[in-house]
Parts: C-alpha cells; sequence; structure tokens
C-alpha cells in the first residue's frame, strides 16, 4: 500500500476509476492514497458557471495554480505535493431510513481519528472548521482545525440496487495553512465573492507531528480503513 | 401516468437543504426507467438521481436551487 504520486488530474481520474470498478461489479472495496507531483485549484463542475469563472481561472493559471474538475461535492479545494489524499470507493446496500451520507464520512473518518490518536495525536474528531475552505460537518480535526476535508460521490451499481460510494479526504501535510487560504481566497476574490477564509481555521500534520515518517505511517492508516470494513449500522451491507 | 422524481427522503440525517448541480438530460427529453437525469449535494456529497419510470422529463427545479428531502425536482409522463 503505496503513496501514489500522480499529477492532480491523474489522481482525480484514477479515483473515478475506481469507482467505475465498483459499479461495474469488478470489486466491492478498494482505495487510493496519493500526493500531487504538481499543483492545481479543484472543485465541482457547478463553479464553471459563474459569471467570472473564465477569467477567475486564467488568473489562477498565471498564479500556477490550474482549475481542475471533480466529480466529489464542496467548494474549491488546492492540491500540492503538502496535500494528502485517500479515497475509499466501498459497495453498499443501503437501508430504507438509513441516513447515508453520514455513515460515508464516518467510514473515512473514523479510522482516520484513530490513526491519529495512534500517533499521539489526543484531540481529533469529526467537526465543522468555520472560516476554512470547503467547510463541511465532517472535516478530521485536529483541536478543532481542519486537517483533513471530506466529499463523496454516490452512484448507482448497473443493474441492482447497490450503490458506489467514493469518500475522498485530502489532508495538509506540509507548507502553511497560509499558503494553501491564500490560493483559494486569490480565487474568490477573482469571481467578487466577498467571502474570505482563514489560515487559523487549518492545520498542517506536520505542525503537530513534525518529526513523522508519513510514508511509513500510511499503512497502518489505510489498514484501519480496509478492517472499517464491518458494518456500523445494521441498514448498511456490503457486497 | 405522470411520476415524480423526488429527493430521498433518506439520504441526510436533519433538516439541512441541498442543490441541484447538474441537469443530465434536457427538459423534455424522453429517458428510460433507470437513467441518469441528475445531481445534488448535499453534505459536500454528489448524488446522482435516477429515472424512477420511464416518460418525457419535466423539470420542475432548475440547476443551484435549493432543495429539501423529498422535493419533486421534475416529473416523467408516459
Amino acid at each position: 500500500m503505496t503513496l501514489q504520486r500522480p499529477t492532480v488530474e491523474e489522481g482525480l481520474i484514477a479515483e473515478e476509476a475506481l469507482l467505475d470498478m465498483v459499479c461495474h461489479g469488478e470489486i466491492s472495496l478498494g482505495w487510493l492514497a496519493w500526493s500531487p507531483r504538481d499543483r492545481g485549484l479543484v472543485m465541482p463542475r457547478r463553479h464553471e458557471r459563474l459569471a467570472r469563472f473564465p477569467e477567475a481561472r486564467a488568473q489562477l493559471a498565471s498564479m500556477g495554480w490550474p482549475v481542475l474538475f471533480r466529480n466529489t461535492g464542496g467548494t474549491p479545494v488546492p492540491q500540492s505535493p503538502a496535500v494528502v489524499n485517500l479515497a475509499l470507493v466501498i459497495r453498499c446496500r443501503v437501508g430504507s431510513s438509513a441516513a447515508h451520507l453520514e455513515w460515508g464520512y464516518h467510514r473515512l473518518g473514523d479510522p482516520w481519528c484513530d490513526w491519529l490518536g495512534v500517533l499521539g495525536v489526543a484531540d481529533a474528531d469529526l467537526g465543522p472548521a468555520p472560516g476554512a475552505y470547503c467547510d463541511g460537518r465532517y472535516n478530521v480535526r485536529i483541536g478543532g482545525r481542519k486537517l483533513v476535508g471530506t466529499a463523496q460521490r454516490w452512484r448507482r451499481v448497473r443493474g441492482c440496487g447497490d450503490m458506489a460510494l467514493l469518500v475522498h479526504g485530502a489532508m495538509q501535510v506540509d507548507d502553511t495553512p497560509e499558503a494553501l487560504v491564500a490560493v483559494v481566497n486569490a480565487f474568490q476574490a477573482a469571481i467578487d465573492d466577498p467571502q474570505r477564509f482563514r489560515a487559523a481555521s487549518h492545520v498542517a500534520l506536520r505542525d503537530v507531528l513534525p518529526d513523522l515518517a508519513l510514508e511509513a505511517a500510511m499503512p497502518r492508516l489505510l489498514e484501519g480503513l480496509v478492517a472499517g470494513h464491518a458494518l456500523p449500522k445494521a441498514a448498511h451491507g456490503c457486497g | 401516468m405522470n411520476t415524480a422524481i423526488t429527493v430521498p427522503e433518506d439520504l441526510w440525517e436533519g433538516d439541512g437543504e441541498g442543490v441541484i448541480t447538474a441537469w443530465l438530460v434536457d427538459d423534455g427529453s424522453e429517458v428510460a426507467q433507470g437513467d441518469l437525469v441528475a445531481e445534488v449535494m448535499v453534505e459536500k456529497a454528489q448524488y446522482e438521481i435516477e429515472a424512477p419510470a420511464s416518460g418525457v422529463l419535466t423539470i420542475a427545479k432548475q440547476e443551484d436551487e435549493v432543495i429539501a428531502k423529498g422535493t419533486s425536482i421534475a416529473s416523467l409522463e408516459a
């Protein structure tokens, strides 16, 4: 289980290919750990409809942050060699009364928090980080600051009632939160959106664990995700 | 026969709202049962909506419109 080093575009394509494999019945569980060797500002395609998007895209490209699109939800997120991504794909059977988005986030986030605990981080949890870019209710946080942003995509498995889930986490490992927040705020300014994000709402793993040998520690995180294949709710079954 | 396309009630917990991020077919198109017709986003999750029946699509909620659980976003006339 090694950390792959594709381009941002290649990494996004590889994640989509994993989801396709679940949809086509080739696998019921898969994962991908990657950190891009280049950089880009990644967002859902609906941002393309913003009035000033063409100008914003050109401006970000001139800054060395080309805009790319992803198939999970949320808002713009910088991808660079400072970021480690983990994508988990699962085939699921969704019950009639289950809120399965929450299940998906816990499926990725709980083992992530456990892994941080093993590494000695006592205050890791899931929750919102007001002021963070691409904030949500299920970030992996350290001390209330966003370490990992999470997002999902759900698709029907062809030919049956099962669903395929792609749940993705992007963890800032290196670089400063200020550097990445500045990229997102540059996009905000370019599209004339007054909202600005705060570096104080983010944390980089290196700030908390400066001596961590990440590539040596990653397998334990991946093992935790796979071990979590036992399901927390009876309403969800995975084939 | 008219069939509504609705946002699943069990998709997420609480009373939060989602948004239609894309219609994958045009208003007035003929679709088959099981075809992907729309994407909604809630809680940073993209969720594909399928046609529950075959028929001609009439879109009721446009892209970027806010939706709640159980909202009827379109109908299919067989």
